[in-house]
Formats: C-alpha cells, structure tokens, sequence
C-alpha cells in the first residue's frame, strides 16, 4: 500500500501518477462505468472488503471507501490502490480503490471529501454498511451527492420499525436493498400461485427478519389487505407457508453476496414495488 | 399466464422471456459446427438457465454412435470449446434431454426413423410438438429434409428452421432453395443465420448509432469521407477445399457477413427494434448498392508466405485445391450505396484469407478539418477523425483526434480514445451462436436475414462474378501474411486514400 495521504490533492495526484504503470510508455486505460462509494464503520471494514475484491473487476469503477473514525482526532488518511486487469492483447485497464480514514469531526461532512472523487457524468452508487443513521449530517449530506443508495437491510436492528427511515427518503434518492434482491427467486414463485394466493391471510417466512418482512410488506401492498407474519428466523430464505401450506421452493441456486451486489449496479431506475413493500412491513 | 393487471403480484418482477419446451433436430449432427458452436452455446444456455425445462436435443448424422458415445464427445466438446465452467450437474440436466441418430438423412426410411425418435422423445418430455430442426448441411442436402421434415409436420406445436450459410450459390440457387423451403414452411418460421448478426460487437454498431445524439447528425455524405469495412483472417481454408473452392471469398464472406455489415452501418434507423422493421431498413440499403465496375473490384489469390514467422502453403498448393485454381481467396470493392443519405460516399471493403491478421473492423473515415491554423502541420496536414468499431478481436469502439502534444508551439498528433467492451462490461461477451439459437427459440427473426435481404445480396454477387468470367487474373498474386494484392492499395490510391494499416 502507497504512503498515507491527507489531503484530497494529494489522492488526486497520486491517482494520477499511479495510472502510469512504471516503466510502461502509455499509460493504463480507464473505462469506468460508475463511482462506487462505501460508508464502512469499523465494524463492517471486514465483510465489506470481502465483497469489494470480487465486485471491482466486475464493475470497473472508482471506488471510494470511507472509513469513518469520529473518535480519532481530526484529519484524514487517504491510501489510493490502482488495480490493472488485462483485458485484449497487451492492454490493461484499471480500476481505483480509494481508500480515506475519516477521523474526528472530518467524519460528520463526509459529502464535501467525496465529491472532488466523483467522475463526472458516470452515476455514483452508495453502499452503506448497517443501519444508516436516518437524519444525522453525515448520511443525508452524502445522499444528496449520489444517485443510488443501496442497503442491506438484513444488516440492521429493530425490524421492522428501522424501515421507517428508509421510508421517508425514497423521494430524494433511489433505494436498493440487498435483502429485497434475495427475495427476487421466491417472488416470481408466489406470483405463479395466482389466484390462490389472492386471499393469503396469514403467511410464515423461515429466513432473515429482513425477508420476511419484506415479503409480508409486498404481499400486503400488491394484495391490498392485511397478512400476518410469522417468522422463523434463518439464516437464509428456506420457506414460505401460505396460510399453512408450504409453497414449492423456487429453482436455482441463492446468488453470492458480490452477485447480488453486481446486479443491484446494473439497475438505475426507482423500485417503486419495493418502496410499496416496505411501507408494508410497517402496516 | 396472467397479466399484471389480473396479477398484482407481477408487477415490477423482471420475468424474462422463456422459450416453450422445445426439440432442437441437428441435422449434420458430426459435424464442427456441432461440436465447437452448438454444443458450447447450448451448455452456456443452460449454465446461465436461459433453456425451457425438457429442452431435448436430437443429433442426426452418417456417422455411427450411440447415445451415450455423442454425448460423451459432446461433453468433451463443451469442456473444450465452452466459455464457463464446466459443472456436472448443468450438463448432466442438458444431457438428460440428449438423443442421437445415425441414420442417412438423403433416404426417407432414414428420416422416417428420426421421426419415429423425436416423437418418442416429444412423448417422453412434453415437449408439446416444438420443433426447431437446424440445417447444419451442404445445400444438396437441404431439399430432402425441408420437404420430408415439411410433410411430416405434426398437428401441434410450432416448427421453425434454422439455414446455415450459404443459402444457394447465386440468385437462381437461392430462389429455388427458397421455393422448395416456401413449400413447407412459412417466411416467419425460416431463420437464416447470418452468425456476425449475434455478435454482440455488431449489434453494438446499432446502440452506438441510435442511441447516441452526437453520432447520428454526422453520420452522412456531408460528414463522413468514406467507410472502410475490413474482414481479415489469418488462416488458410483448413480442410474445407472442396467448400472453398466452389464459393471463393465473395461467396464465403462478401455476400453474407460483408454485405449485412455494410447494411448495419449504412441503415437508417428503424422505427423499432421488431424483426421487420430492423430489416425493412437492412433490405433498403441492400437495394441502394450500385453494382460495381470492374475497375472498382479486385480480386487475390495467396501464394506462399509467412504467417506468425512459420512459412504456409499458397492457396494452389492446399490439400484438395485445383494447382490452376482461379477461385480468389480475397476481394477488395469500392461500393457505393445510391440514397439520399450516402450518394458518393465510397464504401471501401476488404476481406480475405491468409492475411497479416483476424481482423473485423468497421471505420468510418470523417472529413478533415477545414482549415488548420496551426502553422507547424503545414507539411503534413491535419489527419481526419476516425471511428473505428473492432468487432473483433478486442471488442470496442475507438475514436482518433488530434491532440497538442505538449510543450512549446502547437504540434498535434493522432490520439485514440478507446472504449473496450472487455475493459467496461467484465461479464464476458456471449458467443453469437447462444443468442441466436435462443431468439430462434422464442421466435425473434431480427438477427436473421430475410429472404429478400439473401436475394438482394445474391444480385449483387453475380452481377460481380459475371464480369470475372472475361478476365484471367495472374494468380496467385499476394503473398500469405501480406494485406492482398498491390492493385487493392491502387483501387484506393486513384482516389487519394489509402487502406487503414492497423
């Protein structure tokens, strides 16, 4: 890893003198399709570079993760990492990891450090680990600058009365959730129980909190009347009873945590049913 | 099934379109074709669960095997030539559904027996009579099976036909391919494969030209100096001499590949991405090409050379070529496309065998600046713009501008600004022949040529080929692993350009 940074000029300049592989006449070429930001709390730093080592050389992007520390003194630490992936005969492209401690009060305006590292025209995505603090500076200075929040909701506390907040940004900024991408194989399946399922009263969801209420919400807002819940806490999705009866498991394999991830990258438009769903989960 | 309006629960979801259950009939079944497109496309198809459920395959050729001895090799096949992992279970679960029947498709008690096989097999799977037989054959086969395969059409289920190139081998042939074809099956179930029509690279030219603003005001007479169109290959003719020998390069590539890549660039846009309207539009512009004269095509032949540093036999001296063969194995033209749009702006195409490399590019040359101020270029001059579409290898698109070179005074230079397919979009482009077999399934002809398209090319192919029939050009007259005969660079220089070197 380069030496620490403390300044945005200083990451600029040293992204820019990186591009250059040693030794080469031209330098790497950049094809980005989007800025990538992460908000990274400590507790998260090591399941989410997990998911970032498998997702840049799907998405060749920049890629910003904010490391927040607000009980350091103030500054900031920037490391920056080009990664060059071949592609074609004798070419590489590279992608840009960034990554910036945010220590003390640097942490509270997080939007005006990002946003010199934007790359213009290119949408910006925002993955933000656990539960974001709806209304705090921090996170809605940063919703403000990008285009996509996405979520995992399966990361947070106190379902489903943490939705809540999330409801109350839709309008600002378009919302993916990852739990919600996890439900995408049993939705299709419930959908085919059509006409039975029309009268559904009461449904029981062996899996995440998260997907259970998600599901319970979708139900609710597409069918228009009330469904209990009951939910047998999983790891994973394995079931869904209908009024008691189990309905037929979906086919296929539950995607990886980078494929989910990948895919919810590649949507750009509003997911109004989502946002119905999670309404519903507070019905 | 139901609509989002009967089904709340639809709305939103991203079904996506799944083909009937379906039996894929190969005809030709031993062959390459088989083995290095169809099989890999059909697993990548299956890894990817883009298949109907109880999709069945039957295989039909000469050649003696059992069952299990061509899935054995079809599986080797697929571990060999296919782009994902190979996974057990995906191809056990395509296997499953895997038939194979050595039998003489010329004689009816042989196709009587393919029948009797892939009614059994439409029992067994509920495959509910879908049929897509797929004509991997040499065109003296094809009337047999079209018409037995037409007269035993099954009461239920749909049946379409896949037509591997060449379809005829001139206007008349291919008019008759087609009666015989009309006999039995409708236009909107005939699919002819033109493979560059599924590569992702070509169908990119539309989304660049389309949805793009920049390019499209441009791209006209008033803008664009010329076009050049360039398929080059590096190999020789491998073993298929007594194909080759009859079609030459201008029916090998020209009259199919060349021409629908022309037609693409050339196209106007189509009111929508439907079937008809895509090829309304190809079909236009294939009527617009003005025959060339004679002076305006030039024909090669490659005699020794060296590819890769290893020295290779000339066409004359390949196993199962005539040693007086006058068949070229490359073909430059100068075309021109008479419409409003293109009026003398030349087309320049080139492709043939054994040249410097594989090479498919499309590069539409702009007209230069008018005026340069820049004192320094006054000897040289300013190099016009181009784009440059790579349809392969290395995918992408790429645009030449002058840029200052920096420090004092102004000195400009060609720079290019590059897009890779590859470096953008990191999930690995799809072989040609998935996407096609898929549409074919659900039905979707616009990655095919109509007939009319077949026809119009075909014209234009013997109108070429009746003026060689004067001349004996002295073949061969390039050597291997240079970029065709000295007359092709002469066909540009007359008009002050010059072929695009790299």
């Amino acid at each position: 890893m380069a030496d620490t940074l403390t300044s945005i000029r200083d990451i600029e300049r040293e992204l820019t003198s990186l591009r250059a592989e040693p030794g080469a006449e031209t330098p790497f070429q950049r094809t980005s399709v989007m800025t990538h930001m992460a908000w990274v709390p400590p507790e998260w730093v090591e399941a989410a570079e997990d998911v970032l080592s498998g997702l840049a050389e799907r998405h060749p992007s920049r890629t910003v993760v904010l490391l927040p520390q607000p009980e350091e003194d103030d500054g900031l630490d920037g490391y920056v990492e080009v990664d060059a992936y071949p592609v074609g005969e004798g070419r590489s492209i590279c992608t840009e990891t960034i990554r910036i401690r945010l220590k003390g009060k640097r942490a509270s305006a997080p939007a005006s450090v990002v946003q010199p590292l934007l790359l213009p025209d290119l949408p910006t995505f925002l993955r933000w680990r656990g539960l974001p603090p709806f209304g705090a500076p921090e996170f809605e200075g940063l919703i403000d600058v990008v285009d996509r929040l996405i979520v995992d909701s399966t990361e947070w506390p106190d379902l489903p009365e943490s939705y809540r907040g999330l409801a109350q940004i839709f309008d600002r900024v378009v919302v993916s959730d990852i739990a919600w991408a996890r439900t995408s194989r049993w939705r299709p399946m419930l959908a085919s129980l059509w006409p039975d399922i029309a009268g559904v009263q009461r449904i029981r969801v062996t899996g995440t909190a998260a997907q259970a209420h998600l599901l319970a919400g979708w139900l609710r807002s597409r069918l228009k009347h009330t469904v209990e819940l009951e939910h047998d806490p999983a790891d994973r999705l394995h079931g869904v009873d209908i009024d008691g009866e189990p309905a037929p498991f979906p086919p296929g394999d539950p995607p990886s945590g980078a494929d989910v991830l990948s895919e919810e990258l590649d949507t750009f438009a509003r997911d109004r049913i989502y946002e119905d769903a999670v309404r519903g989960t507070l019905q | 099934m139901a609509t989002a309006q009967e089904n709340p629960l639809l709305e939103g979801l991203q079904l996506r379109r799944m083909p009937d259950p379906c039996i894929l009939v190969i005809f030709g079944a031993s062959g390459d074709l088989t083995k290095r497109k169809l099989f890999p496309a059909l697993y990548s198809l299956a890894y990817r669960r883009l298949l109907p459920d109880n999709f069945s395959v039957v295989g039909i050729a000469r050649t003696e095997e059992t069952d299990d001895e061509f899935r054995q090799r079809m599986k080797e096949a697929v571990q060999q030539f296919g782009r994902d992992e190979f996974r057990d279970d995906v191809w056990e679960s395509l296997a499953d559904g895997v038939r194979y029947l050595a039998a003489d498709f010329s004689d009816s008690k042989g196709l009587d027996r393919l029948v009797d096989v892939v009614n059994e097999l439409d029992d067994e799977r509920k495959t509910g009579g879908n049929r897509l037989y797929y004509l991997a054959i040499p065109p003296s086969a094809f009337e047999t099976v079209v018409e037995a395969m037409g007269k035993r059409r099954k009461a239920e289920g749909w049946r379409r036909l896949i037509v591997e190139k060449p379809f005829g081998h001139d206007l008349e042939s291919a008019r008759h391919l087609n009666s015989v074809i009309e006999h039995h099956f409708e236009e909107r179930e005939v699919f002819r494969i033109d493979h560059y029509l599924g590569k992702e690279t070509v169908q990119n030219m539309l989304a660049l030209r389309f949805a793009n603003g920049i390019f499209e005001p441009i791209w006209n007479r008033q803008f664009v100096d010329h076009v050049q169109i360039t398929v080059a290959e590096s190999i020789g003719i491998e073993s298929r001499a007594s194909y080759y020998e009859q079609a030459g390069a201008i029916r090998d590539i020209f009259q199919n590949h060349m021409l629908q890549l022309l037609a693409i660039t050339a196209m106007e846009p189509p009111i929508d991405f439907t079937a008809d309207s895509v090829r309304n539009e190809k079909v236009k512009v294939l009527r617009a090409i003005h025959t060339p004269g004679p002076k305006s095509v030039v024909r090669g032949q490659y005699g020794r050379g060296y590819i890769e540093g290893e020295e290779v036999a000339g066409y004359r001296e390949e196993e199962g070529v005539d040693p007086q063969s006058m068949t070229e194995t490359y073909v430059a033209a100068k075309l021109y496309v008479d419409n409003w749009r293109w009026a003398d702006t030349p087309f320049y195409v080139r492709m043939g065998k054994r040249l410097p490399r594989r090479e498919t590019t499309i590069a539409i040359e702009f007209k230069r600046a008018p005026h340069p101020p820049f004192e320094e270029l006054a000897a040289e001059g300013l190099q016009p713009n181009v784009l440059l579409v790579h349809v392969q290898p290395d995918e992408g698109v790429s645009l030449a501008i002058g840029a200052k070179v920096p420090g004092q005074g102004l000195t400009i230079r060609t720079v290019h600004m590059d897009f890779l397919y590859g470096g953008a979009f990191r999930t690995g482009l799809p072989e040609a022949y998935e996407r096609l077999i898929l549409d074919a399934m659900l039905g979707d002809a616009t990655l095919f040529t109509r007939i009319d398209e077949v026809e119009e090319q075909w014209s234009l192919v013997d109108a070429i080929v009746a003026a060689w029939v004067r001349d004996r050009p002295a073949f061969p007259n390039y050597p291997a692993g240079t970029w065709g005969p000295p007359s092709a660079d002469e066909l540009l220089r007359r008009d002050g350009r010059s072929w695009r070197t790299h």
